[in-house]
């Protein structure tokens, strides 16, 4: 009864999908009334559609075909493990599981009894194969088989957990009707059953059996994948730019908080109730910061000092001199008492101590009667070091000077300034040069009369005698002209030849000028010193004691020569020494050369010194050059001022260009031999086969038959390895031209043995390494932007990982700007953050 | 006659210039920073490399743009110059002419110095040109500031001085004396005795090696590290005694001139010559280089003066009719020529190297000698050296106009002098370093062996092989060897023969390759890990 309810139903679904399509719309209860009573007649349609139709022609045999039961699951004979059976499922539209039927149960049962049946065949067959292998009787194992008489396909009962294997295949299932019709007559059923025919009609939403598992996989990875495709493929460009970018930047984020204590001591805000205690405390007082500093400052110092004197009070404690005491308390007394007592007392003291004062200074200095000139000299210190030495002998110098003076002035006759001159002999003096000249001059003459010839030795040889004739004439005829020029200078007078006189022959024209300036400068220097110093307190000194009858002059002179003296002997100086080693030497060579040369020559390095103004240095090289373009024309010194058109050489004769060309005949055959030995060095020539005497032959074959052919062809193959080296010379077109090829073992570790990765051409590479990009070599707005590395950051930053963002992909990598940008922001950062933590 | 100096005379524009020749002008000095093209990127496979390099190609470029702009407009001061009006011949302008026409700075460079005792005068002058060196052959060394025309110190050392040269800086310099050269400092101070070289005959200073090459009597080049004082090389050239040596700025190639009329190019590492010319049929009387390297100038006995294309070692132009004793390229790259009395100063025309024509002479007072000429680094200004002391002349458009600080600084401070001392030894570079070029340091190396044979060229000779196998006569034989059966299987003999030769070398080249590799990398593993080597 069941089981045709149930096909009816179905075979009524079938049908109310056909008619949808075919026939005229019925009211479902009409439908339902045909599908009930006139099932015979829809046999037919249905014939071909399914299993049920199929069931139908078997006479309205109600149960249907069933698959036997698998044999693990009929566990026939205990052949196989005992297994339960878990592969049921629940189809997914199995909706109602309450609902259950006795006629399930009543139905499953006849499966049994039916299946009963085969199984009895089976039992026969399988006792009489267990009587054939045992050998046993068959009653044996009959009784086995008959103790369980039911057999049951399921395995577990059937319940509201387990349903039937036809509720699993889809059979027998449930419809709506089922449920309905009991309802049928109550009062919500017109509507119900209206709800469910809309629902019928209503295809959109019918859910339709779920696809295959695999399927169902595929499509849902599919859509997945487009998803994920999507999601993945917003981030491309970004990674892509990153990934193309020569530098990434993570130097955007340096905020590591806070950089100092009193950064973080600016943003505190008091939260405790101690802690706002103390804050208005602090606020509200008055004593500002500054006013602390300096007490703190103050009492410090004073500390200090205390400190100090209690050292120094301990000290003196110490002290157990009686003498000491006593004068200390005198002291004490008088200054203090006495002091205090009587100003006018206290005046008196005051002058009596200059009094002593001054004494002291008039009868002690100079003498080395000081205290200072005492203990040097006790402590040997005026031997040991210079300075000390020359200022003890000042003084003593001055005392003696003094003295002396005092002693003239006395006397009231005046001091022979000639004696002294003579005796320094120095340039200084106005009348010195005229002296000089006048002594060169009787020199000269001197040397113009005696040109004694020496009689002995290497001087008398007769070529030796011949040269010094020669030079003694050469000498005579300078030493004339040197006497035309003495007298010239004496009648101009000396006032210009001031500077020619310190030259001696040497054309000087740094290092004596030098040596002139400072001289004057120093003479100044001199003077000044001693008037300031020894020479006023002495006048001073003088002008109380003795009437002023002096003239200033002379004991300046005496001052300055003396100490000028004192210079050279001690101090030496180096470069005037050097320069005058140079002028004796070039005084003494026997080039002629004219005075006004001289000058001349001095006259252009002096003018680049020397600050003259601008108009009278141009003013001067034109005025020598009229001046000498006539006169000396011949004998001009300066190539300035001569290079005119004087372009004259001599055109060599054909003869001696002749010679001149082929100086080195042979020289281009030798070139042409090195060559050969350098190339045989470097590309070693291939030898010849030669036949090696008692090699290969007991008679005379082989010199029959020549050297052999292998031999030759080696040869041969050498031969051309070796021209196509001498070929792929560098060199070999060159013929005026070797050019070693040895590899020079030291440089070769400045090559590069392989290509580095990524490069896989030589050419790229070496094209690649052609720009240097070092800062001597690029504007410095690019270096940088070239050395840098592919990975900015700071050290101690986190990383933090990449955010999205809009990455227009035509864009091309722009490194500048987010550079530019990156960089500075962060800086501005700090320096805004220094600033806060300043102002607070 | 107009007459423009550097430094002072700013050219001044009257029309403001278009801007599309700034721009060519601009292109022009750019393509001079590129130093050369870039790679061919569309040849590259490798997509990521290819990016990098185009990178950084943008980058090299936007450095020679900036460079060039640099160049352009903040180099402050124009290169002087020499300009005639219709029939003027520059090279008829004399010295004194000049003088009128500059201003007072520049004429103050115009002197002689006359110093006929210590006679003919070697000149050497600082990197930065502010000092001077002169030394007599008489033994007078004297060291000159320039600047302010301040001698700063003068020796006499009473014994022939045959060369003098600066160090690095104007604090030390060398003299090649009588027996020995020695290194003075700037205050005259004897420093060093350089015993080993003998009698040297020329001193050369290299700047960025620190090295002191010198040449002596019996022709041994000497090479010794100033900084630590070792001799790096001492070379024999065997090719007699010379007194003309120069250095190539660019390389720190010393270049010999020999009575041969050879000039022969050496470095420290080698003991061979790196480059032998044959320059001229008699003697070489002076050698010079140009700044940037590629130039060399001979001059010969037989009154000729030739310059050489150093990259390809080819005659480029020569200048008949004088021969120099003394040559000299200035910054700019004019050549200043020195014989008797006589100094011509040779203008490069076109540019290249080629052109080299008159530009300037100056003859001095007949008699004097000259001995040196050497042009004042970055002053249009020539020294020469001669018989009677020294003369300073002034050559318009010789000099470079803007001076680099980090390179050379005429004004340098002497704080600035220290710490640049500090950078020059940090950037010494080693010996070996000079070579004839010096690009192509980091490199790859040359292969030493011939390579071998490409898979193409080893396919072309297997298939002309197989043709020559194929194109044999077959003899004529008889007894039934003559059948067309064992003709055909005879010529496909040799064919196979011919085959077999070719394919067999390259597979078993492979194979050994292949096991060498397994070979070493089960050599190269530790010895617990040794079983799981892959064997082949």
């Amino acid at each position: 009864m069941g089981g045709l309810k149930r096909k009816s139903s179905s075979s009524a679904k079938a049908l109310a999908k056909s008619k949808k399509k075919k026939g005229p719309h019925l009211p479902n209860s009409i439908l339902k009334v045909i599908a009930n009573q006139k099932r015979p007649l829809n046999s037919d349609e249905e014939d071909d559609d399914d299993v049920i139709g199929s069931d139908d022609e078997h006479g309205g045999d109600l149960y249907e075909y069933e698959e036997g039961v698998p044999e693990e699951e009929s566990r026939k004979n205990n052949r196989y493990d005992r297994h339960d059976n878990y592969d049921y499922e629940l189809p997914e539209d199995f909706e109602d599981e309450n609902v259950e039927s006795e006629d399930d149960d009543d139905g499953g049962n006849s499966d049994n009894d039916e299946a009963e049946g085969d199984d009895d065949d089976d039992d026969d067959r399988h006792t009489r194969m267990l009587q054939s292998l045992t050998g046993m009787p068959s009653a044996a194992f009959e009784g086995e088989s008959k103790s369980k008489p039911v057999l049951f396909t399921e395995a577990y009962p059937e319940g509201e957990f387990n349903p039937t294997r036809d509720v699993l295949e889809g059979k027998n299932v449930l419809t709506e009707e089922d449920f309905l019709a009991p309802l049928e007559g109550t009062p919500g059923y017109q509507k119900t059953s209206k709800q469910i025919a809309r629902m019928r009609k209503d295809t959109k939403h019918v859910v339709h059996a779920p696809l295959p598992k695999p399927q169902r996989e595929r499509l849902e990875r599919k859509a997945v994948i487009g998803l994920v495709d999507e999601e993945f493929s917003k981030w491309v460009h970004l990674v892509k730019k990153n990934r193309e970018a020569p530098t990434v930047y993570f130097n955007q984020d340096v905020d590591l908080g806070y950089s100092t204590v009193g950064a973080i001591a600016s943003e505190f805000q008091p939260r405790t109730e101690f802690e706002k205690k103390m804050a208005s405390v602090l606020n509200d007082s008055e004593v500002s910061m500054e006013d602390h500093i300096k007490d703190h400052n103050h009492i410090a110092k004073m500390r200090s000092l205390l400190f100090r004197h209690e050292f120094k009070s301990k000290r003196i404690k110490k002290i157990k001199s009686k003498t000491y005491h006593r004068l200390k308390n005198k002291d004490l007394k008088n200054s203090s008492l006495g002091a205090l007592m009587d100003p006018e007392m206290a005046k008196e003291e005051a002058m009596r101590q200059e009094a002593k004062r001054v004494e002291e200074r008039m009868t002690l200095k100079h003498r080395n009667t000081g205290k200072w000139a005492k203990r040097m000299i006790s402590r040997g210190l005026n031997v040991k070091y210079d300075g000390p030495k020359a200022a003890i002998a000042e003084q003593l110098q001055m005392n003696a000077n003094l003295s002396r003076k005092m002693n003239s002035m006395r006397d009231g006759s005046s001091s022979d300034e000639s004696d002294d001159e003579e005796e320094f002999n120095d340039g200084s003096d106005e009348d010195t040069p005229s002296r000089l000249i006048a002594k060169a001059k009787e020199k000269t003459l001197k040397a113009l009369e005696d040109d004694e010839v020496p009689n002995a030795g290497l001087m008398s040889l007769p070529f030796m005698a011949r040269a010094m004739k020669k030079k003694n004439e050469e000498a005579n005829e300078e030493a004339k002209r040197a006497l035309e020029e003495y007298e010239e200078w004496e009648n101009s007078g000396g006032e210009n030849s001031k500077k020619t006189v310190n030259v001696s022959g040497r054309r000087v024209f740094g290092a004596t000028a030098k040596v002139e300036a400072p001289k004057e400068s120093r003479k100044d220097s001199d003077n000044f010193y001693d008037d300031s110093d020894s020479d006023n307190d002495m006048a001073g000194i003088e002008d109380n004691n003795i009437e002023p009858v002096r003239d200033n002059a002379s004991p300046a002179r005496n001052t300055i020569t003396e100490a000028e003296k004192f210079d050279d002997d001690v101090a030496g100086n180096p470069a005037s020494k050097t320069t005058f080693d140079v002028a004796m030497f070039a005084s003494g060579s026997w080039k002629k050369m004219t005075g006004s040369k001289n000058t001349e020559s001095k006259k252009a390095p002096k003018k680049t010194r020397a600050p003259i103004p601008q108009a009278q240095d141009k003013k001067g090289p034109r005025d020598e050059e009229s001046g000498d373009s006539e006169s000396e024309a011949e004998q001009m010194v300066d190539g300035v001022l001569t290079s005119a058109s004087k372009e004259t050489f001599e055109v060599p004769s054909q003869a001696e260009l002749i010679n001149r060309a082929f100086a080195g005949d042979d020289v281009l055959d030798e070139f042409e031999k090195d060559k050969e030995e350098v190339l045989n060095q470097e590309v070693p020539k291939p030898e010849k086969p030669v036949l090696v005497p008692g090699w290969g032959d007991w008679t005379n074959i082989q010199k029959k038959r020549g050297i052999s052919k292998q031999m030759v062809q080696k040869h041969e193959a050498e031969k051309k390895e070796w021209e196509q080296g001498l070929k792929t010379r560098k060199d070999a077109r060159l013929k005026h031209v070797i050019i070693s090829e040895k590899v020079d073992k030291k440089a070769e570790k400045l090559h590069t043995t392989t290509l580095p990765f990524p490069f896989t051409s030589k050419e790229v590479f070496e094209h690649s390494m052609r720009m240097p990009i070092g800062p001597e070599f690029n504007p410095s707005t690019i270096v940088g932007e070239l050395n840098r590395p592919e990975v900015v950051k700071k050290t101690g930053v986190i990383i933090k990982p990449v955010k999205f963002e809009e990455v227009n992909p035509n864009d091309e990598v722009d490194d500048e700007h987010p550079r530019n940008h990156q960089k500075q922001r962060p800086k501005k950062k700090t320096s805004r953050r220094q600033g806060k933590v300043k102002s607070k | 006659m107009e007459v423009a100096l550097e430094d002072n005379n700013l050219m001044e524009k009257v029309l403001p210039p278009d801007e599309q020749e700034i721009d060519v002008e601009l292109e022009a000095k750019e393509k001079k920073y590129l130093r050369g093209e870039g790679a061919n990127l569309e040849s590259l496979k490798d997509k990521k490399l290819k990016t990098q390099l185009a990178s950084r190609e943008k980058l090299y470029g936007k450095s020679a743009k900036a460079a060039a702009k640099i160049e352009k407009w903040l180099l402050p001061a124009s290169a002087g110059y020499l300009e005639t009006e219709g029939l003027e011949k520059t090279w008829r302008i004399k010295q004194t002419d000049i003088a009128k026409e500059v201003d007072l700075l520049s004429s103050k460079n115009q002197y002689d110095i006359v110093l006929p005792d210590f006679g003919p005068y070697k000149l050497d002058f600082t990197a930065s040109g502010r000092h001077m060196l002169a030394g007599g052959r008489k033994g007078h060394l004297a060291l000159v500031d320039m600047m302010n025309m301040n001698l700063i110190k003068e020796i006499h050392v009473r014994e022939t001085v045959r060369d003098v040269a600066f160090l690095h800086n104007d604090q030390f310099f060398a003299a090649a004396q009588k027996k020995y050269s020695y290194i003075y400092a700037r205050d005259g101070t004897e420093l060093h005795c350089l015993k080993e070289r003998g009698p040297v005959a020329r001193l050369r200073f290299l700047k960025n090696h620190f090295l002191l090459a010198s040449i002596n009597k019996i022709g041994q080049l000497h090479y010794q590290d100033v900084t630590y004082g070792d001799m790096v090389a001492s070379i024999r050239t065997g090719k007699g005694r010379t007194d003309v040596m120069e250095v190539n700025p660019y390389n720190g190639v010393v270049a010999l001139g020999h009575s041969g009329g050879t000039v022969t190019m050496w470095k420290p590492t080698s003991q061979a010559p790196l480059v032998q010319m044959q320059c001229h049929p008699g003697p070489v009387s002076a050698v010079a280089f140009h700044p940037n390297g590629h130039l060399m100038a001979t001059s010969g006995k037989e009154r000729k003066v030739k310059i050489w294309d150093l990259r390809k070692f080819e005659e480029v132009q020569p200048i008949h009719g004088f021969h120099a004793k003394t040559l000299s390229f200035s910054q700019k790259g004019l050549l200043a020529a020195g014989t008797g009395s006589f100094v011509q100063v040779l203008g490069d025309s076109s540019g290249g190297g080629g052109g080299y024509s008159r530009y300037m002479s100056h003859s001095m007072v007949k008699g004097y000698q000259v001995e040196k000429v050497m042009f004042r680094p970055y002053e249009d200004v020539l020294g020469i050296g001669h018989s009677m002391g020294w003369s300073s002349v002034l050559i318009p458009g010789s000099g470079e106009p803007n001076f680099d600080s980090w390179v050379a600084n005429p004004f340098e401070t002497s704080k600035q002098r220290r710490e640049k001392e500090v950078h020059l030894l940090l950037d010494k570079l080693p010996p070996e370093t000079i070579m004839l070029d010096p690009s192509k340091i980091g490199a790859m190396r040359p292969s030493r062996r011939k390579e071998r044979p490409t898979r193409g060229e080893i396919e072309v000779e297997k298939e002309v092989a197989i043709e020559a196998a194929k194109s044999v006569e077959m003899k004529k034989k008889t007894k039934g060897r003559n059948k067309p059966s064992k003709r055909t299987k005879k010529k496909k003999e040799l064919v196979e023969n011919a085959k077999k030769t070719f394919p067999e070398l390259e597979h078993s080249n492979i194979a050994g390759k292949k096991r060498r590799i397994g070979e070493d990398a089960a050599a190269e593993l530790p010895a617990s890990l040794k079983r799981f080597a892959r064997k082949n």
